[in-house]
């Protein structure tokens, strides 16, 4: 299933799961979490699931597609 | 408990049933609402995860290095990169609901009485998945094949769909449940997923050793807190490493011909002897 909108769809939910694991290795977040403090099993399944969508969003991408940037010329 | 620990994680019996029930016919002192209970067991796993990378070193290189050459080129072009990405995709479903449910699950079903009847249906489950691991042997067999002849039609690990694989993670979950073995039932889900006994048992312990790792990683830092004699649960956890590479390595040659019918066969007679001796206070 290559296509550049899932690309970029598991792009930026990597990116969403980056944040929210910084935000568990904070402390900030607290959703879901059975104490209150910094809770880096949190933050490390969303760090695994950040990358697992960027390697998703790699495989994802159509490859070998020449973006043309310039218009030809006459 | 070391021991028992190393030993009964890779066994398809369940070491969590284990830990619960056996202290508790034994009448050990050992409380696990301690608060010195979780680092110990911490240890013990560690034990056990460095126990599999140990065995499976040269492997985990070759899936490290296969992961990273086939993220950065966003495609799989060998077996061990098909390998590291069947690993990554199992081992999601198994971390999200570790992460969010383990804690919940374990308060639910923490009494012995709990574990012995969820032993005696992880002794079902075992000999359920080889009830339909031999109807599939039937309806594609030769007459007169042997068990090894009909092993060689089963696939290799590295074959399992990603569906598969991320199913077979998912049961991990189930190990959450005392009495429910997370090596029995990954095993069990590769031979439904057509791999042979000796590849599901490796594709289910190189499933466990993220996990279980990962878990004891993260709370490494309690061990230096809380104050625990760190000296005597290391020895704790080396015995329990011990035990769990001798059992890794009897287990992968055992099933290059074996079956899973034993270990639910002792599940089944474990759970039930547990729950009279418990019912009558013996």
């Amino acid at each position: 299933m290559k296509s550049t909108t899932t690309s970029i769809g598991l792009g930026v939910l990597g990116i969403v799961f980056l944040i929210v694991a910084v935000l568990y290795a904070l402390g900030v977040l607290q959703f879901l979490a059975s104490t209150s403090g910094p809770h880096y099993k949190h933050a490390v399944l969303f760090t695994v699931l950040a990358v697992a969508s960027f390697v998703g969003a790699n495989f994802a991408r159509p490859k070998g597609t020449i973006y043309v940037t310039d218009r030809p010329r006459r | 408990m070391g021991v028992l620990q190393g030993a009964t994680e890779l066994f398809p019996v369940s070491s969590l049933g284990h830990a619960v029930l056996i202290p508790s016919l034994l009448h050990w002192s050992f409380k696990q609402s301690d608060p010195s209970f979780l680092p110990f067991l911490v240890l013990l796993h560690l034990g056990t995860a460095t126990a599999l990378l140990i065995l499976y070193r040269h492997e985990w290189l070759a899936i490290i290095r296969g992961f990273f050459v086939a993220a950065v080129r966003g495609q799989i072009q060998s077996d061990t990169e098909r390998l590291a990405m069947l690993l990554l995709v199992g081992t999601i479903p198994a971390a999200v609901l570790g992460v969010f449910l383990e804690t919940r699950i374990r308060t639910l079903f923490a009494s012995p009485y709990e574990a012995a009847g969820l032993l005696v249906m992880n002794g079902v489950l075992m000999l359920g998945f080889e009830v339909l691991r031999r109807r599939a042997e039937r309806r594609g067999a030769a007459d007169g094949s042997s068990h090894a002849e009909q092993e060689e039609r089963f696939a290799q690990a590295e074959r399992i769909s990603f569906r598969a694989a991320a199913l077979v993670g998912a049961c991990q979950a189930l190990a959450f449940l005392p009495g429910i073995s997370r090596s029995g039932v990954t095993i069990g889900g590769g031979l439904l997923a057509g791999l042979r006994h000796q590849e599901a048992a490796r594709f289910s312990f190189l499933l466990a050793t993220p996990v279980i790792l990962g878990a004891g990683v993260v709370e490494v830092p309690q061990l230096f807190s809380s104050g625990v004699p760190v000296g005597e649960y290391a020895a704790g956890a080396v015995l329990s490493g011990i035990a769990a590479y001798a059992s890794a390595r009897f287990l992968l040659r055992y099933f290059r011909s074996g079956r899973l019918d034993p270990y639910g066969i002792y599940c089944i007679a474990a759970g039930l002897i547990s729950l009279a001796l418990l019912h009558f206070s013996l």
